[in-house]
């Protein structure tokens, strides 16, 4: 019997609309990611990783860093923001103070390795007693030094300072050497960078910029002075190079690469940064030291969050959860040169490889990382006060203007909700 | 009801007809913007978070932040620096493109192209030129021999402002050509020939002819160019991010570091509020003294 055409129009039409339900069923859903750009080396490859292997889908969107809490503010504002968010730790507090992440804290705890995770990260999550994101990426902050530069100049390559008085001796004798290399290099107009790198040297010589309520400023301590100082002599002496004056981050890790800086503060992405692109120099670490021995480091990274208005939640969830595995930390983050956030996987096949990781992810576990509301409006903001200090004190009338100066302004903005 | 509202003849309201669409879109795209903006002028309004009447209160805080005032200050400075600049630049350049020798499309295109670049696109290939380590600059002035050490172009204010009108000469003046071309264009060539025969020389011819026959158009090239220097915003964020220490920050700069690092839209709306006032006060001056003689 011949099926009628409308019969067999019909058929075709409810078949191709059970495919398409079908295939639509199995790709899943789509979750939007944000991350800043400091973040787009290591997160591109774990999000393909993840794209490849499951259904849901991860849409990555990367920001420039400068702009990343501009940018997410705005979009947090207009109703458009992401189903995940990877926001440096420090940007944490003035978000939930905010309203707009999602209170994640019974997932949190309900994690195996909840305890295992960065301190400082959970910390930094808390506000109101309630947890707003969970680590994702470590960064501890350490001196860098170059182990040539330092045969030449007559030191001992496997003694680095182990105080402030030795690292400013040490920076001058390789000054010294001439022929455009210098002895000490930092990013003079970065407010992030010199949280990461100068409040170590402080807090190991006893002081601190924040009281420990984090409500009001202790700019004026010794160990800031001293440090301040420390850094202007080394500007005056000619021991920096002219460049670290307008250096605003873009060229925070890249002078060292030409082999001419002696030493500097960096994070743990320099090791795994020089081991691929510049095996041809021989570099050491050690931990930031304090005017008279002692050590500190600023416990960096970012935390991940799911915003308040996500659609995603569950998904959003799923996708952290695997950011925090064994698999992820390990093969992914590890391996390419990174520090994992859980303390349990500290010492792993790719640390134990390189003891140079193992020292960074001891300075991450016992780093410190200041709490504020207001971070971004105090030290991230390039026309900000912590960096118009920085820059007062090195480059311009000094130490006491600066502090000065300085502690006015922390408090124009601290007393401000 | 038309002739009630004094639209007496069918002319009359064919003409409003042929004008609503462009009263639409100046309504939608500035008048309502406008009016927002002086409403949330008057509110504490957070990005995050909900407003709250404030009333004037935006505006007396802003006669007391010596910061806002000290970047008017350098923002008019910068204007009274690159707005002569610019003019001179372009006048010139005008003046050499104006009569059609061989290869002057190519010279007009040639000083024109800078302008399609946007602005940040430039301010990010300049740093790149001032660069201290990989820039052209310094590396050109060492290997002749006339610095030891590369040159902190943007490490000083004075350097920095500078530089930064080097760049916005570069970029800027090629548009105030084209306006001040089509204005030497439209100036009757009879004058020209009738002071040719009485013996003027190029020169004579510029003092006499040309520059009073433009009146109008250095008005209107002058206003343009004070008013884009007055907001100008990216070359300064992207070249020197308003340092070193603080001293190259433009108004717009702050009322954009207000609104999305303070996160205070109704403080920077009221700065903006400011701002609009000083430059309709500042152009109407502008105007007054480049108005036709009677």
């Amino acid at each position: 019997m011949r099926i009628p055409f409308s019969v067999r129009t019909l058929a075709a039409g409810l078949a191709a609309a059970l495919l398409a339900a079908g295939a639509h069923a199995q790709a899943g859903q789509e979750i939007t990611f944000w991350i800043r750009a400091a973040d787009a080396g290591f997160v591109e490859p774990l999000v393909k990783t993840w794209n490849d292997k499951h259904a849901n889908k991860v849409a990555l969107t990367v920001i420039p860093s400068d702009d990343f809490v501009t940018k997410f503010g705005t979009a947090v504002a207009g109703g458009a923001a992401p189903d995940v968010v990877a926001i440096d730790l420090i940007f944490v507090p003035a978000f939930a103070q905010a309203g707009q992440l999602s209170d994640i804290g019974a997932e949190a705890k309900s994690l195996p390795f909840a305890k295992s995770l960065s301190p400082s990260h959970v910390r930094l999550a808390m506000h109101n007693g309630k947890q707003y994101a969970v680590p994702f990426s470590a960064e501890s902050s350490f001196l860098l030094y170059n182990k040539a530069l330092f045969k030449r100049a007559g030191l001992d390559p496997n003694k680095p300072p182990t105080t402030m008085a030795e690292l400013e001796a040490d920076a001058k004798k390789i000054a010294a050497l001439g022929g455009g290399v210098k002895g000490f290099y930092f990013s003079g107009a970065c407010g992030g960078c010199n949280i990461f790198t100068m409040t170590p040297y402080i807090w190991a010589s006893g002081g601190d910029v924040f009281s420990a309520d984090n409500k009001s400023e202790t700019l004026d301590n010794p160990a800031l002075r001293n440090t301040l100082a420390m850094y202007r002599r080394m500007w005056k002496d000619g021991v920096m190079p002219g460049g670290v004056k307008t250096d605003n981050g873009s060229n925070f890790i890249s002078p060292f690469f030409s082999g001419k800086i002696g030493m500097q503060g960096t994070g743990a992405f320099a090791i795994g940064l020089l081991k691929k692109d510049h095996p041809e120099i021989d570099f050491g670490v050690t931990p930031l030291p304090g005017e008279k021995g002692g050590s500190s480091s600023f416990a960096g990274g970012d935390s991940i969050a799911i915003p308040v208005g996500s659609k995603h939640k569950k998904e959003a969830w799923d996708f952290i959860t695997w950011c925090l595995s064994e698999e992820v930390q390990v093969e992914q983050f590890a391996k390419n040169g990174s520090i994992p956030v859980r303390a349990d996987l500290a010492d792993n096949a790719y640390s134990k490889q390189d003891s140079r990781f193992a020292m960074a992810s001891a300075a991450m576990q016992t780093g410190r990382t200041p709490y504020s509301v207001h971070f971004n409006q105090l030290i991230n903001d390039p026309n900000g006060p912590w960096l118009a200090m920085i820059q007062e004190a090195v480059f311009g009338k000094g130490v006491d203007v600066a502090i000065k100066e300085g502690q006015a302004k922390f408090r124009q903005i601290l007393a401000t909700p | 009801m038309l002739t009630l509202i004094g639209f007496k003849t069918p002319r009359r309201w064919a003409g409003f007809f042929f004008i609503l669409p462009c009263l639409a879109v100046t309504t939608m795209f500035f008048i309502v913007p406008l009016l927002m903006t002086v409403w949330m002028s008057l509110n504490d309004w957070p990005l995050l978070g909900h407003p709250s009447f404030s009333g004037l209160k935006n505006y007396a805080d802003l006669f007391q932040d010596a910061s806002f005032w000290g970047s008017v200050l350098f923002t008019a400075k910068y204007t009274l620096v690159v707005t002569p600049a610019i003019f001179l630049f372009a006048f010139s350049l005008a003046l050499l493109v104006h009569r059609g020798v061989r290869f002057v499309g190519i010279f007009r295109t040639a000083y024109f192209l800078p302008v399609v670049i946007g602005m940040t696109t430039a301010s990010l290939l300049w740093t790149w030129l001032f660069n201290d380590q990989v820039g052209i600059f310094s590396a050109v002035l060492m290997d002749l021999g006339w610095v030891d050490e590369p040159v902190q172009w943007l490490g000083e204010t004075n350097s920095a402002l500078a530089s930064i009108v080097v760049m916005v000469l570069w970029k800027a003046a090629g548009f105030t050509m084209v306006i001040l071309l089509v204005g030497m264009q439209a100036i009757p060539i009879d004058l020209y020939e009738a002071a040719c025969l009485d013996g003027a020389g190029w020169w004579a011819q510029v003092r006499h002819i040309t520059i009073p026959m433009m009146r109008r158009t250095f008005a209107l090239a002058l206003t343009m160019s004070f008013i884009g220097s007055f907001l100008a915003f990216e070359q300064f964020f992207v070249m020197t991010r308003g340092g070193p220490f603080n001293s190259t920050i433009t108004v717009v700069h702050w009322i954009y570091r207000a609104s999305f690092t303070y996160f205070k839209l109704g403080y920077g709306a009221a700065m903006s509020v400011v701002l609009l006032l000083m430059l309709l006060v500042l152009s109407g001056v502008q105007l007054y003294l480049l108005r036709d003689e009677p």
